[in-house]
């Protein structure tokens, strides 16, 4: 495992900061970590010798300022620590995000539960790298060689064994290291499936209680979280040997120098205040390096969890650019077909799904100022072809509407409603005017009265939509895929079975009231299995290549 | 601290014999620290008189001992620690599923899915941190402190007053700088934490819908905007932290100061030697680097308080008066062959939280085999009367009987093994097409899967996917709105349910295929099951024996087709 993501350093500003006032820092803790050192090696000796109360005062006053001047850098590494763990994860998560609005329609390998785990409890495992694992290693880099330094000046010996002792822990921990990130992955690959595993949990939780399973799943939970623990433990035992190890250095090395020491005072071959000078800085040689092993797991999530943020950013890149604009197949000469800048028209579509043909090479075209029904049997791709005129999932082929072809971003020329409401927290009207917050309140009414919607526009929703029936949310939804096509004057409006939750009345209601949506100049393209809005539609086209 | 937090904390930590071990080689572990220090400083200071080195040996073996014992028992506490507190983390866990078992689903349906993650990974990882970050290092340092402290006074007990004033001075300054400052920042930090992974999975989960709609830029910025607020509470808190850690960095020069001073009038007057007053120098090092265990003990118990809290209140203590509870001595319902006759009289529902009855005065009676069609518009109370029919709801007013057998005196799991519902939006685990149908009757064959898929219209499309191994992804998104809702029918077949509430089974299917469908499930049933098909669209009445209509959450009309013939045996 590398100690520090070269990527993080490179794509962070806020990282770079947090590194250069951390050198800083590391030098004044250095320094003030010598003083107190000499400061009581003097003093013990002093005293031991009968020293002047003068020299004895100074010395105290030196360890005095000594101690605060350290206590003041601990404080420091703190705040700075912090800061830097917070704007380096709003980075990332700004980051993140933006790339995900590119993959409205997901990412493969990347399921809904999986990226808000990253998002959220995923990217705080930087805290404690910023907090707690980063400063050590940057005290580890710059304190230890002063204090090895100051050592060597005082007891050449003593300065050699910790010369010698100190390398040799890196190389055991890069060793214990490399054994602990294949653990350290699985590790957080069983976090994420037990947070998964309990959505799935809660959110069948009443289809279990229907079957009589909800009871079963305790003794399921308590063993995901049994086997959690099996995994975290051969972790630790693992990753808690690297802290064994440069902890049992510093303090054999302690036992060392003090032994040394005391053999080479027996024989008079040197002073007590270097002695003790040398005695009070060995273990802080070590500490920081100890301290590192100590958040050696810290960092080791830190790590994970950055690299896992960075590979959904590539995928989120990489897939981005795989899905922008329209790939022509090759020969397809649609282009030269396309009518004279009226409605919508498609030629040679060809979409796919998870590397599975979907829709295999339709054409078709509705003019403007027509109700169009997309038909076909459940999962015969009405709701991926709404994808691709969206610019959601890549197609090949070419699909114009009023002469220009639509490119990735569809959506700027469509309204649409899927196939669920997807509702969010807020009242109606906020839901209906999603987007397009500043248009004419007119728009409101206007699309509130076309989906029929019947409930006062200030009724405020719980998240996700919560408090209305089926059918209520189905046309909220409508209201706002409506008001979007007026606010912004677009040509097209995709309807996603829009009668699904529908009785017959407000089903004959929609149906003419989408009518004359169109006759004022506008397509309305409807996925429906309804044989009543069917009969309504001036053009009926059907996914199913059997009726091409 | 309310004694439901009081018991989810204690319920935390772990039976003593098993954080006894990690006690025990904690403050093994110190009392090495702290014995190594004074070990070396003696060795050195009696060193420096040079002695015969015979009267050095004992000295060096034992800085040696020290040195390893120091770094093995630290180990053996690491371990032993982090698996008590992993032992307890399922106890945790399950105690929180148990308690939200009795709500569900109608007591708990407005819990955000979002934070209810964010409660469960975050809040209940926090507990574990009870024994792990808080008992444990508070007893094992008191341990060593005490014991440090006593052996300094027995040597110099002004040394000893004064490292031990450094050390309650410090300490007690720490503790109320961590109190005065973090306790606000603290308390909104969880909380926070909740809402900004809501706010995340609200966002990740309509995402397709927020960029249709150009809204997913407000959004992101209000997940910013969060993450700054987090920022900002965070940093407060950091800031008090270092302040107390700033203390405790202190407090070792500081207690060095106040034992040399102490110590030095009686090195002068010779009733201590040179060996000796190296010790009560260097030993105040020590013990300041183990009091430096302390503080972050107590905010690590004031964090675990605060998740302990919500934990408390994720899911209501008490079950709502709108939901069944189940009596303590239930009935049973007598064994009989056919489906039991079902009867509603004057029946009254509500939801929990919602003001007004979506029910009131229903008589119903099914009898056994008989086929019901519930139609109404949408909101009319349809889903209300599923609801109430497997026991998800109270009957409120009235009384809901099964063989003459009152429900209320039934346990609600008792109810649903004879009434199944199909759910009108239902669910699928995010596993392969055999686990979602064989936890309906986890002895089904292959065969018998492959069966009743055939019978619910899903034959072709198994094929096509590559048989039962075929994952339907996560909320079912490899399938479509209709064949999930066949899915939910072949499960509820295989479950065998003798009476069978089928909420809006044909609203995502084909006109042309909702009449076969139903006719191929009913047919399916068998005539001996009692089916009631709920629907706002229009069915062949051929298909059913009785049509009762809903509006208003009140029957306002019923017609029987051939009334008498099907009333069963």
């Amino acid at each position: 495992m590398k100690p520090l993501d070269p990527r993080l350093v490179r794509r962070s500003r806020a990282a770079r900061g947090f590194l250069v006032a951390g050198g800083a820092l590391a030098v004044v803790q250095a320094a003030a970590t010598i003083a107190i050192a000499w400061a009581i090696a003097g003093l013990v000796s002093g005293l031991i010798d009968g020293m002047p109360i003068d020299e004895v005062r100074l010395l105290l006053a030196l360890l005095v300022c000594g101690a605060t001047v350290r206590a003041l850098g601990a404080w420091g590494w703190e705040v700075v620590g912090s800061s830097g763990a917070m704007r380096v994860k709003g980075e990332l998560r700004s980051d993140l995000l933006a790339a995900l609005e590119r993959r409205p329609a997901g990412i493969a390998g990347f399921p809904t539960a999986r990226i808000a785990t990253l998002l959220g409890p995923g990217v705080d495992a930087l805290d404690d790298y910023f907090g707690r694992y980063l400063p050590q290693l940057v005290l580890t880099v710059v304190a230890t060689p002063a204090c090895i330094a100051a050592a060597w000046i005082a007891d050449p010996l003593s300065g050699l064994v910790l010369v010698i002792v100190l390398p040799l822990t890196p190389v055991f921990m890069a060793l214990i290291g490399m054994a602990t990130e294949r653990v350290q992955r699985r590790q957080w690959d069983s976090l994420s499936t037990l947070s998964r595993g309990f959505l799935e949990v809660v959110g069948g939780l009443s289809t279990l209680l229907l079957y009589g399973r909800a009871q079963r799943q305790v003794g399921r939970i308590r063993a995901v979280t049994d086997d959690y623990r099996k995994h975290t433990m051969k972790v630790l035992r693992v990753t808690f040997l690297s802290g064994f190890t440069l902890e049992l250095a510093a303090s054999l090395s302690v036992a060392l120098v003090a032994v040394s020491i005391g053999l080479r005072l027996v024989s008079g071959d040197m002073a007590l205040a270097a002695g003790i000078f040398v005695l009070v800085l060995a273990p802080e040689v070590f500490l920081p390096l100890r301290n590192v092993g100590a958040a050696f797991h810290a960092s080791a999530a830190g790590v994970t969890a950055a690299a896992d943020a960075f590979e959904l950013l590539e995928a989120a890149e990489g897939a981005g650019d795989e899905a922008s604009p329209i790939q022509h197949a090759p020969g397809s000469g649609a282009r030269g077909r396309s009518t004279a800048g009226e409605g919508l028209a498609l030629a040679g579509v060809t979409v796919r799904r998870d590397e599975r043909v979907v829709i295999d090479g339709r054409s078709f075209a509705v003019p403007t100022g027509r109700l169009a029904a997309v038909v076909g049997e459940s999962g015969s791709g009405k709701s991926t072809l709404f994808a691709a005129l969206l610019g959601f999932v890549p197609h090949e082929g070419v699909i114009e509407l009023e002469g220009r072809e639509l490119d990735g971003h569809g959506f700027d020329r469509i309204a649409w409603a899927g196939q669920t409401p997807t509702l969010v927290a807020g009242t109606v009207e906020m839901n209906v005017r999603l987007g397009d917050e500043s248009a004419d309140p007119a728009f409101l009414d206007t699309a509130l009265r076309v989906a029929g919607v019947d409930v006062p526009a200030d009724r405020r929703l719980g998240p996700g939509g919560s408090g209305l029936s089926g059918g209520q949310a189905q046309r909220v939804a409508i209201a706002r895929a409506v008001h979007r096509l007026l606010a912004r004057d677009l040509p097209l409006l995709l309807l996603d079975e829009p009668t699904s939750a529908q009785d017959a009345s407000r089903e004959a209601e929609l149906a003419a009231e989408l009518r004359g949506l169109a006759a004022t100049g506008r397509i309305v393209l409807v996925a429906t299995h309804r044989p009543e809005l069917m009969a309504v539609a001036d053009v009926v086209v059907s996914t199913e290549a059997a009726h091409v | 601290m309310s004694d439901r937090t009081r018991s989810v904390l204690r319920t935390s930590i772990p039976p003593l014999r098993r954080l006894l071990p990690s006690v025990l080689f904690g403050a093994a572990s110190g009392g090495s620290v702290v014995a190594l220090i004074a070990c070396s400083a003696w060795l050195i200071a009696r060193a420096a008189e040079q002695p015969p080195v015979l009267y050095l040996s004992l000295a060096i073996v034992g800085v040696r001992a020290f040195a390893l014992g120091r770094a093995v028992f630290r180990y053996l506490e690491r371990l032993t620690g982090h698996d008590a507190a992993f032992r307890q983390l399922a106890e945790i866990r399950t105690g929180v599923f148990e308690r939200m078992l009795p709500v569900a689903p109608d007591g708990i349906a407005d819990l955000r899915r979002g934070e209810l993650l964010a409660r469960f990974t975050g809040d209940v990882d926090e507990l574990q941190n009870v024994p792990l970050r808080a008992v444990q290092p508070v007893a094992s340092a008191s341990v060593v402190l005490v014991a440090a402290v006593v052996g300094v006074s027995s040597v110099s007990p002004g040394s000893a007053l004064a490292i031990a004033g450094c050390l309650v001075a410090g300490l007690g300054a720490t503790v109320l700088v961590q109190r005065a400052v973090a306790a606000r920042a603290e308390r909104r930090l969880a909380p926070l934490r909740g809402e900004l992974q809501a706010a995340v999975v609200e966002h990740v989960q309509s995402l397709d819908m927020l960029v249709a709609f150009d809204a997913a830029a407000a959004s992101r910025r209000r997940i910013e905007r969060l993450g700054e607020r987090l920022a900002q509470h965070t940093r407060a808190n950091a800031s008090a932290a270092g302040a107390a850690a700033a203390l405790m960095a202190a407090i070792g020069g500081f207690a060095v100061a106040a034992s040399l001073t102490a110590g030095q009038s009686l090195l002068a007057e010779g009733r201590i030697d040179g060996p000796t007053f190296a010790v009560l120098c260097l030993v105040p090092l020590a013990i300041a680097e183990i009091a430096a265990a302390l503080p972050p003990a107590v905010t690590a118990w004031r964090l675990a308080r605060v998740s302990a809290e919500r934990v408390a209140s994720a899911v209501p203590d008490e079950v709502p008066a709108e939901l069944p509870a189940a009596p303590l001595e239930p009935d049973v319902v007598p064994a009989t062959d056919g489906p039991p006759r079902l009867t509603l009289r004057a029946v009254g529902a509500a939801w929990p939280g919602s003001r007004g009855a979506a029910l009131s005065g229903i008589d119903l009676e099914l009898a056994p085999g008989e086929r019901v069609l519930v139609r109404g518009p949408s909101g009319s109370g349809k889903t209300t009367l599923a609801h109430v029919l497997v026991r998800f709801l109270d009957v409120a007013d009235g009384s809901y009987l099964i063989d003459g057998v009152d429900t209320a005196r039934l346990d609600p799991s008792e109810v649903r093994r004879l009434v199944g519902l199909v759910e009108q939006s239902p669910w699928l685990f995010d596993e392969d097409v055999r686990q979602n149908l064989l936890f309906a009757r986890d002895t089904a064959s292959d065969d018998e899967l492959v069966d009743v898929l055939a019978r619910v219209g899903l034959g072709d499309w198994l094929a096509e996917r590559g048989g039962l191994g075929a994952k339907v992804g996560e909320r079912g998104a490899l399938v479509s709105g209709g064949q999930a809702q066949r899915h939910a029918l072949a499960r509820a077949m295989l479950a065998g349910f003798p009476v069978l509430v089928l909420d809006e089974p044909t609203a995502n299917v084909d006109r042309e295929r909702a009449d076969s469908l139903l006719r191929e499930l009913l047919g399916a049933a068998g005539a001996d099951r009692t089916v009631v098909l709920i629907s706002h669209t229009p069915v062949d009445p051929s298909l059913v024996d009785r049509i009762v209509t809903i509006d208003g959450g009140r029957l306002v009309g019923e017609a029987g087709r051939e009334p008498a013939t099907r009333v069963a045996p």
